[in-house]
């Protein structure tokens, strides 16, 4: 199982890229990079999760670990999901009042939040 | 459950995709729905954490147990049995009066919302039995 992460800047925004599978023994990885993202001064990410294969709590845990730390600098934190079976647990959990989320990284990349 | 099948697994948090795989793949191979199989694998995912991470707490070095099969009312039935002090199932078992900067309870949550009956048994350890139908009833969420 893996999980593959790269980030780019794309104006004053990060774009995170995540693929793989995101739970208990690969979410430390994430978390590590969000940290380390916010630890630089990238407050203004977006999180594009169209190529995750697999997301549970442990993953959505590290998601908003990764926006409280952004709203410590005024920052934001946006998600790129358009996968339903994903989409879905973040309904049951609530979160989708929590994080932006939008079809498409064109999407995230023009809202002005 | 009838014919079950059993899966020990030693508590270390690699082996959770394994249980997602065996289980998925063996709902599948009983004509268990592709959209339903999704839920059950994040289901299984969440208990399988669970277990694991109660007995690297506990120091216990037994494995994890999973016991599952489908059964002759239709439902595919998934057991998970740690030996562990466990966590509190009392924990939210909704979104609503959730705090979203609170991290703990969502894998709860989340087992509550997706199987269509889930029993928390308290006995050495935990059980967290949980029974999901092979077609989507359209009544989740």
């Amino acid at each position: 199982m893996e999980l593959s992460l790269n980030h780019r800047k794309e104006g004053d925004k990060t774009v995170l890229e995540v693929a793989g599978e995101v739970d208990v023994y690969t979410a430390p990885k994430l978390r590590e990079k969000l940290v380390e993202l916010v630890g630089e001064g990238h407050y203004k990410i977006i999180v594009d999760m169209t190529k995750v294969e697999f997301l549970d709590s442990t993953g959505l845990g590290v998601l908003v670990g990764g926006l409280k730390r952004v709203r410590a600098h005024d920052g934001t934190l946006a998600l790129v999901c358009n996968q339903e079976r994903i989409l879905k647990i973040f309904r049951i959990t609530g979160l989708t009042k929590v994080f932006p989320i939008h079809d498409t990284l064109d999407e995230a990349l023009q809202d002005q939040g | 459950m009838s014919g079950d099948v059993e899966l020990h697994l030693p508590p270390d948090v690699q082996y959770v995709g394994l249980a997602r795989l065996v289980v998925c793949s063996a709902a599948r191979q009983a004509g268990m729905a592709g959209d339903r199989v999704e839920d059950l694998r994040i289901a299984v995912s969440e208990a399988t954490t669970n277990a694991i991470l109660a007995h690297q707490r506990a120091s216990e070095t037994r494995p994890v147990v999973l016991t599952f099969g489908p059964t002759e009312r239709g439902t595919f039935e998934v057991a998970i049995t740690d030996a562990g002090p466990g966590f509190e199932p009392a924990s939210p078992g909704s979104a609503a009066g959730r705090d979203w900067r609170d991290e703990n309870g969502l894998g709860v949550t989340l087992i509550r919302g997706l199987a269509d009956e889930v029993d928390f048994t308290r006995g050495e350890g935990m059980r967290v039995h949980m029974r999901f139908a092979m077609e989507l009833d359209g009544e989740h969420v």
